[in-house]
């Protein structure tokens, strides 16, 4: 049996049986049936979950006349989102503060979670912020397609159509690499900010790490706006119309 | 003390590696995967420190000429610092994916 979090093992007692039979009908063997939701899957849905029910308040009391506290953090989010894409992308960048905020928001507490003991960040395993770096590759690639047409494609060609079949093959792996350097950004910040607390409690178990986790909340901080910061940028090169 | 002994003293040290031509295979043999890594991950890291270093200094000197300009300024800063270290990091994931 793996090692699991309190909440994996809640998790795992409602819903491992129905769960293993899902994967089994996709051809996954369960390396442990008996437990087949990971600690990280858990933590996700119980940031999600959190999301959600954080999202449906807000949505709630929203007002004109009297914003609350959450109203007001809210907009603040929205405010310096919505600027940023603004002064990378230009004009009629509204449509993408949503997603661009629901990523900031899932990252940032996915990030921050595992500060929390007894919670583990799902961001220290690869899978993790590899779902979320493809969830912004299908976006902006979606919405080049949705702003071009299949005009779109002319991006891969290079800036001179002669030059096309050499361009073509290094563009495509350019925006393969997006994903793995996204990928691998998120995930060795916070599995390094992890080692490092680790390595410096099994020396000095007082004090010293203290320092450290501020310094992993620092990061997490940093990193989720860098991986914001990026796809606002990627979404720049997808919907940018040359004048 | 001129160039050419300066340069001997610092090959002299390269001495310290030959107690490894010492025994044929009948110890377990210096780990030479985590010598490895122990070396890839500081030239890293150092050349990471460099550039970040180059970047900061300009960033810093480019604001107090123009202070107006901070927003795009601490923008540019910003990214680039963090493109910079995720290089330093890609070497730490393969170390963590190929030592055991």
């Amino acid at each position: 049996m793996p090692e699991q979090l309190w909440f994996t093992k809640i998790l795992n007692g409602m819903f491992a049986v129905p769960v293993t039979m899902l994967l089994r009908l996709l051809h996954i063997e369960p390396k442990y049936p008996a437990a087949s939701i990971s600690n990280s899957f858990s933590m996700e849905v119980l940031v999600f979950c959190f999301l959600l029910v954080l999202f449906l308040i807000v949505r709630s009391r929203l007002s004109v006349d009297r914003p609350g506290a959450l109203q007001h953090m809210f907009e603040g989010v929205e405010g310096f989102i919505h600027g940023q894409s603004e002064e990378i992308i230009g004009h009629h960048s509204e449509g993408y503060t949503a997603f661009l905020a629901a990523l900031c928001f899932f990252i940032l507490l996915c990030n921050l979670i595992g500060v929390i003991p007894g919670f583990e960040s799902p961001t220290a395993v690869p899978i993790v912020p590899l779902g979320c770096a493809l969830c912004a590759f299908v976006y902006y690639q979606i919405q080049g397609f949705k702003h071009a047409g299949i005009g779109y494609l002319k991006h891969f060609a290079g800036p001179m159509p002669a030059l096309a079949p050499l361009m073509i093959p290094i563009e495509l792996i350019s925006h393969l690499a997006r994903v793995l350097s996204l990928t691998i950004r998120l995930f060795a910040n916070m599995f390094a900010g992890d080692m490092v607390t680790l390595v410096f409690f099994s020396l000095v178990p007082i004090g010293v790490p203290i320092v450290f986790l501020g310094l992993h909340i620092g990061v997490s901080l940093l990193q989720t706006y860098i991986f914001v910061l990026l796809t606002t940028v990627y979404l720049q090169g997808a919907v940018s119309e040359e004048h | 003390m001129n160039k050419l002994s300066k340069l001997f003293m610092i090959l002299s040290v390269f001495s310290f590696a030959v107690p490894a031509f010492a025994q044929g295979g009948a110890e377990s043999g210096v780990n030479w995967v985590a010598i490895a890594a122990g070396f890839s991950m500081a030239f890293a890291s150092g050349i990471c420190a460099l550039a970040q270093g180059k970047a900061t200094a300009s960033a810093a000197e480019s604001l107090a000429r123009n202070p107006a300009a901070r927003p795009g300024i601490q923008l540019a800063l910003i990214l680039g610092l963090a493109l910079i270290e995720s290089l330093a990091l890609y070497t730490l994931v393969i170390i963590f994916a190929k030592v055991k």
